[in-house]
C-alpha cells in the first residue's frame, strides 16, 4: 500500500513539474502558450553586398567547414554561429557539418592549427546579433530560422532552392511529441 | 468758415497771422475742446505708430535670438552625434566580444543616422550659396567617413584589428578631420550669419531711437503748438468781447445821450420861455416824451438782458392765444411803426392752436423783431406778420424730431443780412459793420434776447434773408399738448456764451 501511495505521489509530481509549472510561468509572463510548428526552415544569410545568390549544399558545407576563405568578390568569408544549445545551432551541426559539439570543437582548433581551415567562426548569442554582424560585414554568412530574416541581410538559395521551398534541405526537425 | 478762409487768401493783402487768427477764431467759436480733441487723436496717432515700431523691433529681436539659440543647439548636436559615430565604432576595437561589438556597431549607425538627417535640415534650410556650398561639401565628406566607417566596422568584427586600425588611420582619421572642418566652417558662417543679423536688429534699434526722439520732438513741438494756439484763441476771443463791450459801451452812451440831449434842449426852451404857444408846448411835451419812451425802453432791455446774463430771468409758461400776443405786440409797436411810417399787414390762420410760452417774454420776443423789421425795413415801409401752423410738419419730424408748432413771422423788405453776417448776428452786443457804417443806432442785444426767449419756450428762430431783399424771422413756438401741464416755472440759463 505505502509503495503505491508513494508511486502515485511521484507520479502527480512529475505531472505537475511537466505540464502545469511551465503553463503557469506562461500565464504570469502575459504571454498565451503558442504552439511549437511541427517543423521550421533555416536560412541561410549573406550581406546585402554579396553577389552570391545561390549555393550547392556541398559548396555550403566547405564554407562552413572553414575550408573556404574568401567569396567570388573577393571579400573574406566571416562565418558567424550562434551560441551553443540553440535548435538553430544544433540543426546546422546535424545537417551542414553532421558533427556533434565536440567534433566540432576540435574541427576548427585542429584545422586552425594545422592550417586546413581558414575561418574562425564567430559566435553570438541571438538570431538578432546574427543579423545584425551579416548586415554589418560585408563577407559574413550566418543561419537564421526563415522568420526572423529581414530586409537587411541576403537569403541564398542552396541548390536552388529557397526556405519556402518544398526540398528545402535545412529544417529544424519538430520537437518530439510528449 | 472755409469761405471765410478763401476769402482771406484771395484778399492777398493779409498776412499769413491773420488767416491763422482767423482759423483758430473760427475754431475757437466751436470750442478749443475742439483744438484738444484734435491734439489729443493726433497724438494718440503718433503714440500708437510709435508704440507698433517697438514691438516690430522687440519681435525681431526674438525671432533672431530663437534663431540663435536653436541653430547653435543643432550645430552641437551635429558635432556630438558624429563624435559619437566615430566613438561608438572605436569602442568596438576594444572588445572581442562579437555580442558587444554588434551593439557598438548599432550605436555607431544610430549616431550616423542622426548627423545624416542634420545635414540634409541642414541643406533644406540653407538660403545663401555659400550655406549651400558648405551643406554639400559636407555631405560629401560625411559619406565618404561613412563608407571608411563601414570598412573599419567590418574589419573590427571580423576579428581584424590591425586591418582595422590601418584602415581608420589611413582613411578614417583623415576623412572625419574634414568632417570637423566642414562642420565648424558652418557653426562659423552661422555665427558670421548671427552677427549680421545683429547689426540689423542694432541698426533697427537705432532707428527707433531715432524716431522716438523724433516723435517725442514732434510732440513736443506740436503741444507747444497747441497751447499756443489755444491761448491765442482764447485771447483773440477775449478780444472779441472786450471791442463788442466797448461798441457796446459807446452805443449805448451815444443811445443815451442823444435822447436826454433832446430832452434837455426841449426842457432849457420851455424853461427859458421860448415856447410860448399853447400848440408849441404840447409839441415840445411830445417830443420829451417820446425820447422818454425810448431811454425807458433801452434800459429796460439792458436790464433784461442783465438779469438774463446773470440767470436770474423766470418765464411762467402757460397756454396762450397767439392772436393776443400778436395785438399785444401790435399795440406797443404802434406808435414806433407810425412815427416810421411803416405799415403792418397781417396774415393770420383762423384757427391757430394755443402755444406754450411765457406772455410777457414772447411780447417782448416778437417787440424786438418788429423794431429789427422797422429799424432795417430801409425804403419799403411795409412790414408783415404771419402766423400759422408748420404745414410742412412731417417732414421736420422725421429730420429735426420736432414736435407741431406754430410759425410766427415777421418780414420786412429792407437792407437784408449778408450770408456771412448771419451765423453773428445772435451773439451778444455784435453789430454789423454795415448798419454801424449807416449809424442806424442799435445795442446788438435785440436779436440775442429774442433767441434766448425763443430758446427758454422750447422754440427757436430762424431768419431768412437776401442782400437788399429783406428778412423774415420767424419764431417757432410748440404747440400746447391737451395732456401738457398748463404752467411751469423755469430759470432762463442763456447768454453763456461771451
Amino acid at each position: 500500500m505505502r509503495r503505491v501511495a508513494a508511486v502515485l505521489i511521484i507520479v502527480t509530481a512529475a505531472v505537475l513539474l511537466l505540464e502545469v509549472l511551465p503553463n503557469a510561468v506562461f500565464h504570469a509572463a502575459g504571454a498565451p502558450p503558442e504552439a511549437e510548428p511541427a517543423e521550421q526552415n533555416l536560412a541561410i544569410i549573406v550581406n546585402q553586398s554579396n553577389p552570391v545568390d545561390n549555393v550547392s549544399f556541398q559548396e555550403l558545407r566547405t564554407i562552413f567547414l572553414g575550408e573556404r576563405s574568401h567569396w567570388p568578390n573577393g571579400r573574406r568569408i566571416t562565418l558567424v554561429m550562434l551560441e551553443p544549445g540553440q535548435p538553430e545551432r544544433k540543426a546546422i551541426l546535424r545537417t551542414i557539418y553532421r558533427m556533434t559539439e565536440s567534433d566540432f570543437s576540435r574541427h576548427f582548433l585542429q584545422g586552425l592549427f594545422t592550417g586546413e581551415v581558414f575561418v574562425s567562426p564567430k559566435t553570438l548569442a541571438s538570431p538578432v546579433g546574427v543579423r545584425k554582424f551579416v548586415f554589418n560585414v560585408p563577407g559574413a554568412i550566418g543561419y537564421v530560422r526563415a522568420t526572423d530574416v529581414d530586409e537587411t541581410v541576403k537569403v541564398i538559395r542552396v541548390d536552388g532552392h529557397l526556405p519556402d521551398d518544398k526540398d528545402y534541405a535545412l529544417r529544424i526537425p519538430a520537437r518530439p511529441a510528449k | 468758415m472755409r469761405k471765410h478762409l478763401s476769402r482771406v487768401a484771395r484778399g492777398g493783402a493779409r498776412s499769413s497771422l491773420q488767416v491763422i487768427d482767423l482759423f483758430l477764431h473760427e475754431v475757437g467759436r466751436y470750442s478749443s475742446t475742439l483744438l484738444l480733441l484734435m491734439v489729443f487723436c493726433v497724438e494718440t496717432g503718433v503714440v500708437i505708430f510709435v508704440i507698433r515700431d517697438l514691438r516690430a523691433a522687440d519681435h525681431e529681436v526674438q525671432r533672431i535670438y530663437a534663431g540663435s539659440v536653436l541653430g547653435l543647439r543643432g550645430i552641437g548636436e551635429l558635432q556630438y552625434q558624429a563624435q559619437e559615430t566615430r566613438r561608438s565604432t572605436l569602442y568596438a576595437l576594444t572588445t572581442n566580444d562579437s555580442n558587444l561589438q554588434v551593439e557598438y556597431a548599432d550605436q555607431s549607425r544610430a549616431a550616423d543616422r542622426r548627423v545624416t538627417d542634420g545635414i540634409s535640415d541642414y541643406l533644406a534650410h540653407a538660403r545663401m550659396p555659400r550655406e549651400v556650398d558648405v551643406g554639400k561639401r559636407l555631405e560629401r565628406d560625411w559619406s565618404a567617413y561613412l563608407k571608411v566607417r563601414d570598412e573599419v566596422l567590418a574589419s573590427i568584427l571580423e576579428g581584424s584589428t590591425k586591418e582595422a586600425v590601418d584602415f581608420d588611420l589611413a582613411g578614417g582619421v583623415p576623412s572625419f578631420d574634414r568632417v570637423r572642418q566642414d562642420l565648424e566652417e558652418v557653426k562659423r558662417l552661422y555665427d558670421e550669419q548671427a552677427s549680421q543679423r545683429l547689426a540689423i536688429v542694432d541698426e533697427a534699434s537705432r532707428r527707433s531711437a531715432g524716431r522716438l526722439v523724433g516723435v517725442l520732438c514732434f510732440t513736443l513741438l506740436f503741444a507747444s503748438v497747441s497751447v499756443w494756439a489755444i491761448q491765442r484763441a482764447k485771447m483773440l476771443s477775449a478780444l472779441k468781447l472786450a471791442k463788442l463791450q466797448m461798441d457796446f459801451v459807446a452805443s449805448v452812451s451815444h443811445e443815451l445821450r442823444t435822447p436826454l440831449a433832446v430832452i434837455c434842449a426841449s426842457a432849457q426852451n420851455i424853461a427859458d420861455g421860448v415856447v410860448e404857444e399853447k400848440e408849441q408846448l404840447a409839441k415840445y411835451g411830445s417830443v420829451i416824451r417820446n425820447q422818454t419812451r425810448q431811454l425807458t425802453e433801452l434800459v429796460n432791455q439792458i436790464l433784461l438782458f442783465a438779469s438774463a446774463k446773470e440767470g436770474r430771468t423766470h418765464y411762467v409758461l402757460r397756454p396762450l392765444q397767439v392772436t393776443q400776443i400778436i395785438d399785444a405786440v401790435l399795440r406797443n409797436t404802434r406808435e414806433t411803426v407810425e412815427q416810421a411810417g411803416f405799415t403792418v399787414e397781417q396774415h393770420l390762420d383762423p384757427d391757430l392752436p394755443e402755444i406754450i410760452g411765457d406772455s410777457s417774454a414772447l411780447i417782448q420776443c416778437l417787440q424786438n423783431l418788429v423794431g429789427n423789421a422797422v429799424k432795417y425795413g430801409g425804403s419799403h415801409p411795409r412790414v408783415t406778420i404771419r402766423a400759422f401752423v408748420d404745414k410742412d410738419h412731417e417732414h421736420h419730424k422725421a429730420h429735426d424730431h420736432h414736435d407741431d408748432e406754430v410759425r410766427i413771422s415777421v418780414e420786412d423788405r429792407g437792407i437784408g443780412i449778408d450770408s456771412s453776417e448771419i451765423p453773428h448776428i445772435f451773439d451778444p452786443f455784435y453789430r454789423s459793420p454795415v448798419v454801424a457804417a449807416a449809424q442806424i443806432h442799435g445795442t446788438g442785444l435785440g436779436l440775442p434776447l429774442a433767441k434766448n426767449i425763443a430758446e427758454a419756450m422750447g422754440g427757436r428762430i430762424t431768419v431768412v434773408s437776401k442782400l437788399g431783399g429783406g428778412s423774415v424771422f420767424t419764431l417757432h413756438l410748440p404747440i400746447r399738448k391737451k395732456s401738457r401741464e398748463t404752467m411751469t416755472v423755469i430759470e432762463s440759463d442763456s447768454f453763456t456764451r461771451p
